[in-house]
């Protein structure tokens, strides 16, 4: 491969596979003139949740191997056959066991979603909820990319409280809207923006002008409101004035192609009712988009906890596993239940592989893009409506000094917020602390 | 975490209302009362499970506020009254209080909370500012701009309230995200209303012979089976405006088959592989010798147009017949696809669409500048000079977007934006269409704005806002110009004139929005998109029919509300509203075409009311089998207004470690789960209810053994059970005498529970205790009124919490 040119074409073309294709760190793209922050390789993360739990068959069960943590611990670890699809990534893993957020353990089985990222108490007459990991680092690092974060679920929308269908909360804790349609993704990240640049800047010029006097007008209308509804207005103005503070961004990125994609490789039409396809272009997205140094910061809810309302609900079905997903894991005391919620467990599993898999044979630097991207993957319930023991994966990061090929046993005494801020201080972002955090989780450093 | 049941309800409320109350107690008083007298109670009787140790039901009363005006624990307080009026605390196993400090605790209780209701209905009970929901917002835009596209297409789906909601101010929140599409849907809505340049060319495209298909294996004809279609390729093609299509067809039924619905789609985008979209649906009718014209009309930009793949060109009009007959060929085990074809039917016995000729146009408009434009760019006024034609234009467009006359303020603000902005555009058109777009991103259009001082009584709404909340309940959009008209003579408080206006908006074609909305919200109808059919079980389910089921309760709650019906006819009735594919799934003879209509049933129809609808059966089993659990809790949630506790954290697995239970009755499975005390402390009270509805399967057939599909053909057959003794102790078996319990001793309650899921609806906001009285007058008058539909709505419109805020 020809020495990576630190500046890009106008034009550079990106393969929608991209695995051939090694991509010159593209903040060479974006800050020109910071030259010194271009042998900074880029820190990213994403974090993938699923509802419902896993399957946990007893160790002397006949479907033992159907249990979703592995036997043995530390590096003394076997994969069951659920995990075992991350074989081949074993040093880019670390499985983690006995985990939960303490603040988690006395609230619903169905309503521990909404906490997965944030730790939050939901306890008390109102919902509150607090600022997600994700969030916490796009507010560091989100200005250096072209959005700051990328929020996506298989549902859409926020969802209703403690049946979020969104993993992103704000800084005040309200519930950052997921994307849900490949096609509006990729559109929204790699989209032509409409005319030429002439155009589009005078378009942003009069947003600007315009959100700026929506902004003012608002302000003052404000005031005649009673309070409930200020509070509620309040948020209009907020989101009013962060999209005015993109237009302003947008105006430093217009001079910036936006990297062209060639999209035949993606599956872009794909929907829930396809869901391996689909759950597979979730990742590709946010492959590409990593890729693309586009975001660096991404969520993906797979599913939420409420089998009435989550479309992910069906997946199994799709899958030819008998039943719904929320079924299939009550039913995992039943006769083959073990098995069959485990070939789900399996299945998904395989997904995340095969996002880790793009990831590590991206080459990047002297090593690949897992090495520097955190993978943060697992479920807020143990068992479904078990509020501990969550089942974990943390991967990649190899170069940003995390160790891997582990599979570690934690007590209730560490509260999972303990590896929030160990992810926290890899991606430089430090905190002393995150929600309820005693500490930093240590067996997790090289 | 338990959070709904805000406004649950209060079976012998009433009769506790007359109870002594503590009148005039001072605070302190009524605190030396508590101690006194109704803290050991508590303390005896409810600490055990509900205190320090253990907060079953996520509930802990020991540490609980006991000043009612504090509206968090009034609320639970308020929970906790229903529970003893009903029986069900202390459990049945558990010590009970005597009689007398029974009614210690519920007389304390019933008082204090009433003389807070009464306090609280001097402030609280406001409708919290609220967003114009997805389907709203696209419905606004529509009227106000005349331009049929899907604006909302982008917007993140809507949360709903806990009590089953999309329009309450209070969950409807916006984001960034939000404001990015809106500006965005804006600027694309008004470079589409207002035009630039000469009349665009139109496109006329006749074919009376099929196009060959591209696709493989796909046949392509002039007689459309299910098998065969009939193509029309354009290579010249409209990118923007409205579209007709016309089709001459006829069609060829066998004898005993119903008639063929045509099914017209456009688009196709071969390089990413998008499927054609559906423009319209209806059957043929009209006989070979004498063949119909059949009008379709959309806007082409709602199609997928060609890509840049130079290997497919052009947009493809396909003609299909949906025709279904039933007959299923050998399950496949890949599963379909969206967007694929459906099923192949035999070609024998089934009706064909004899297609004469296809005729496309567009784009079409009836006057050139179109309507949408010169609604807003009227004939400028020759005394006027551009700045006074440009704010006359910025009113008027505000005053229809804001939904009452724009103020001096308002225009100058926009007048002043399209000043600055004016100079930098290309035309003076787009100069406009910016600053109208600013009227749609504001918070006046975005919000429906009720704005008060803030303080805590609650005032009369102005007319403007009666007509805002009247057009939005009844059609889910802004009011028309009459209701405008009545709005500006200040009318709209009159109880007589709002009588007339809302039968006259309930007769309106638009009141079809409040039909699909208020039946989709209250009866949850969408859960039918979360339950997949399992094929193993049914064969020959299509899943088409979902939608189907969908509408059926559509129309059939607007039969009720359109005939002036009794609402009763929604827990049972002779009648049910059906097409022909459903009423051939349910087993009942009559419709030929696809169209709803009314049919009169037979007792051993075994059809009548809602609870035998296939979208509340599907919606609520497992796409295998039946949900005693689920459908019963949606039956107690929704039509009765009582639902139950979510499930508390950490709620064991069921059955796990214990023999397998396959092959048990489902019903013995129930009770087994029940031996557990943690399972049957909620579980007594839920599964009865649901244990009826077993005679009808996950699809929603009708069955007297229930199904189990195990590998190598071991398929199990046990006879249905579908008795059950209700919480009060009453036996019912079966849904017909379920349905006659419910109508002979549940009336109230269901009437009631109507009443508050229509009010709630209404206002768009909870219920609060502060409310009470008003259900409770309502439910009365809606009794009276024989359980009318639309008397209780006029009654709603003139009630106070509608009228005020």
């Amino acid at each position: 491969m020809a020495k990576p040119s630190w500046h890009l074409d106008r034009r550079t073309f990106l393969r929608g596979t991209g695995v051939s294709l090694a991509l010159p760190l593209l903040d060479a793209m974006t800050n020109r003139g910071q030259a010194a922050e271009r042998s900074e390789r880029p820190r990213r993360i994403c974090s993938v949740y699923f509802p419902f739990g896993v399957s946990l068959p007893p160790d002397d069960h006949e479907h033992s191997e159907w249990n979703w943590f592995p036997q043995g611990e530390g590096s003394e670890f076997r994969f069951t056959k659920t995990l075992s699809s991350l074989k081949s990534l074993r040093q880019d893993v670390t499985v983690l066991g006995g985990l939960s957020h303490p603040h988690g353990r006395s609230i619903g089985g169905h309503d521990t979603g909404d906490i997965f990222l944030t730790g939050a108490s939901l306890k008390g007459s109102s919902y509150a909820n607090s600022i997600s990991l994700d969030q916490l680092v796009a507010q560091q690092i989100g200005d250096q990319t072209r959005f700051p974060s990328l929020t996506l679920s298989s549902d859409g929308g926020v969802g209703e409280p403690t049946r979020s269908t969104t993993l992103s909360f704000s800084r005040n804790g309200r519930p950052i809207p997921a994307l849900s349609k490949p096609q509006q993704i990729f559109d929204r990240m790699f989209g032509e923006g409409d005319g030429e640049i002439q155009t589009q800047r005078r378009k942003l010029e009069s947003s600007g002008t315009m959100l700026d006097l929506v902004l003012e007008h608002s302000r003052s209308l404000k005031r005649r409101l009673g309070k409930q509804d200020q509070q509620k207005f309040d948020e209009y103005i907020a989101s009013v004035r962060a999209i005015e503070q993109r237009v302003e961004r947008s105006q430093r990125w217009l001079d910036i192609p936006k990297p062209e994609i060639d999209s035949s490789s993606l599956a872009l039409e794909s929907s829930p009712e396809g869901p391996m396809e689909y759950i597979r272009t979730m990742y590709d997205l946010i492959y590409l988009a990593f890729q693309t140094d586009t975001t660096r910061v991404a969520t993906y809810m797979l599913g939420q906890v409420a089998g009435a309302t989550t479309v992910a609900n069906t997946f199994p079905a799709f899958l030819g596993l008998a039943g719904n997903w929320h079924g299939l894991a009550h039913g995992a005391g039943k006769k083959g239940g073990y098995e069959n919620l485990g070939r789900f467990d399996q299945f998904l599993a395989e997904q995340l592989s095969y996002f880790l898999t793009r990831l590590k044979e991206t080459p990047e630097g002297d090593g690949s893009m897992l090495d520097s991207t955190l993978v943060f993957y697992g479920s807020s319930n143990s068992r479904t409506h078990n509020n501990h023991n969550y089942p974990l994966v943390l991967a990649g990061g190899g170069q940003l000094g995390l160790k891997h090929g582990q599979y570690l046993r934690f007590t209730e005494k560490t509260p999972l917020s303990n590896l929030f801020v160990t992810m926290l201080d890899r991606l430089n972002v430090s905190r002393d602390s995150f929600a309820d955090s005693t500490g930093e989780m240590s067996e997790l450093l090289a | 975490m338990s959070r709904r049941c805000i406004f649950p309800l209060v079976l012998l409320m009433l009769q506790f209302l007359s109870a002594p109350t503590p009148g005039a107690e001072t605070v302190s008083k009524s605190e030396s009362r508590f101690k006194r007298l109704i803290q050991p109670v508590l303390a005896e009787h409810c600490f055990r499970c509900h205190g320090p140790e253990k907060h079953e039901a996520d509930l802990r009363l020991d540490n609980l506020d006991v000043d009612f005006g504090n509206a968090t624990s009034a609320e639970t307080w308020h929970d906790v009254l229903n529970k003893l009026n009903l029986g069900e605390m202390p459990p049945e196993d558990e010590q009970q209080p005597s009689e007398a400090q029974f009614q210690q605790v519920v007389d304390w209780l019933t008082g204090g909370l009433e003389l807070a209701a009464a306090a609280k209905r001097r402030s609280g009970g406001h409708v919290v500012l609220r967003r114009l929901t997805r389907y709203e917002y696209n419905n606004t835009m529509h009227d106000l701009l005349g331009i049929d596209l899907d604006f909302a297409k982008d917007l993140p789906p809507e949360p709903s309230s806990e009590d089953g909601f999309k329009n309450s101010g209070a969950a409807l929140s916006i984001s960034p995200l939000q404001i990015e599409f809106y500006l965005q849907a804006a600027r694309t809505a008004l470079a589409k209303a207002i035009v630039t340049g000469p009349r665009p060319e139109v496109y006329h495209h006749h074919a009376e012979e099929s196009a060959p298909s591209r696709r493989k294996k796909e046949v392509t004809s002039n007689t459309v089976t299910p098998d065969a279609r009939f193509v029309a390729r354009l290579l010249d093609y409209p990118t923007e405006g409205e579209i007709v299509v016309r089709v001459t067809a006829s069609a060829i039924v066998p004898k005993g088959e119903g008639y063929p619905p045509m099914r017209v789609t456009v688009g196709l985008r071969s390089d990413v592989l998008a499927p054609e979209e559906k423009l319209g649906e209806i059957d043929v009718t009209a006989t070979v010798d004498d063949p119909q014209m059949y009008e379709f009309r959309g806007r082409i930009e709602q199609f997928p147009l060609p890509g840049h793949n130079p290997k497919y060109p052009g947009v493809l009009v396909t003609v299909w017949n949906d025709y279904d007959n039933g007959e299923r060929k050998p399950l496949k085990r890949a599963r379909r696809k969206k967007g694929d074809d459906p099923p192949p039917a035999p070609a024998s016995n089934v009706p064909t669409i004899v297609i004469k000729s296809l005729d496309f146009e567009g784009p079409v408009f009836q006057s050139w500048p179109p309507n949408s434009h010169t609604r807003i760019l009227f004939a400028r006024d020759s005394e006027d000079d551009q700045q006074r034609y440009v704010r006359k234009v910025i009113q008027r467009f505000a005053t229809r977007a804001y939904r009452r006359p724009a103020t001096e303020e308002e225009v100058d603000l926009l007048l002043s934006f399209f000043n600055r902005i004016r100079d930098e555009s290309p035309t003076f058109e787009e100069a406009i269409r910016e600053t109208l777009a600013m009227v749609l991103i504001s918070p006046e259009f975005l919000y429906l704005m009720e704005p008060h001082d803030g303080g805590k009584s609650k005032h009369p709404l102005t007319d403007f806002e009666l007509a805002s909340r009247l057009s939005y309940f009844l059609w889910s959009s802004m009011p028309d110009e009459k209701l405008f008209a009545l709005a500006e003579r200040g009318k709209l408080s009159e109880p007589d004139v709002v009588a007339k206006q809302v039968r006259d908006m309930v007769a309106d074609p638009k009141s079809n929005n409040f039909v699909e909305h208020f039946t989709d919200q209250w009866l949850n109808l969408s859960g039918l998109d979360r339950v997949a059919v399992n094929p193993e079980y049914y064969p020959d389910f299509d899943d088409r029919l979902k939608p189907e089921m969908r509408k059926e309760t559509q129309r059939f709650f607007a039969e009720i509300l359109y005939e002036d019906l009794s609402a009763m006819n929604l827990i049972d009735s002779d009648f049910a509203m059906l097409n022909r594919r459903l009423a051939k799934h349910y087993g009942v003879t009559g419709p030929r075409g696809s169209e709803f209509e009314r049919v009169a049933l037979a007792a051993d129809d075994r059809r009548g009311g809602l609870l035998t609808q296939g979208s509340v059966l599907l919606s609520n089993s497992t796409g295998e089998d039946s949900h005693p659990i689920r459908r019963a809790v949606w039956l107690l949630d929704r039509l009765l207004d009582s639902p139950p506790a979510p499930p508390p954290p950490d709620v064991p697995e069921l059955n796990q470690g214990e023999p397998d239970l396959l092959g048990l009755p489902l019903k013995k499975q129930l009770e087994l789960h029940r031996q557990k005390d943690s399972c049957n402390r909620c579980h007594r009270r839920i599964d009865p209810w649901g244990i009826p509805f077993e005679s009808y399967d996950a699809v929603g057939q009708w069955r007297s053994e229930v199904l189990r599909v195990a590998k190598k053909g071991r398929d199990t057959r046990t006879p249905v059970v579908a008795s059950a003794i209700l919480p009060g102790g009453h036996e019912v078996d079966g849904l017909e005498q379920l349905k006659v319990y419910l109508l002979t001793q549940e009336s109230k309650r269901f009437s009631r529970a109507l009443v508050i899921k229509l009010l709630t609806y209404s206002l768009g906001r909870s219920l609060e205790l502060a409310d009470e009285a008003v259900v409770e007058s309502l439910t009365t008058q809606f009794a009276a009124a024989d359980y009318r539909l639309s008397d209780l709505i006029i009654a709603i419109a003139q009630s106070e919490p509608f009228q005020h805020n």
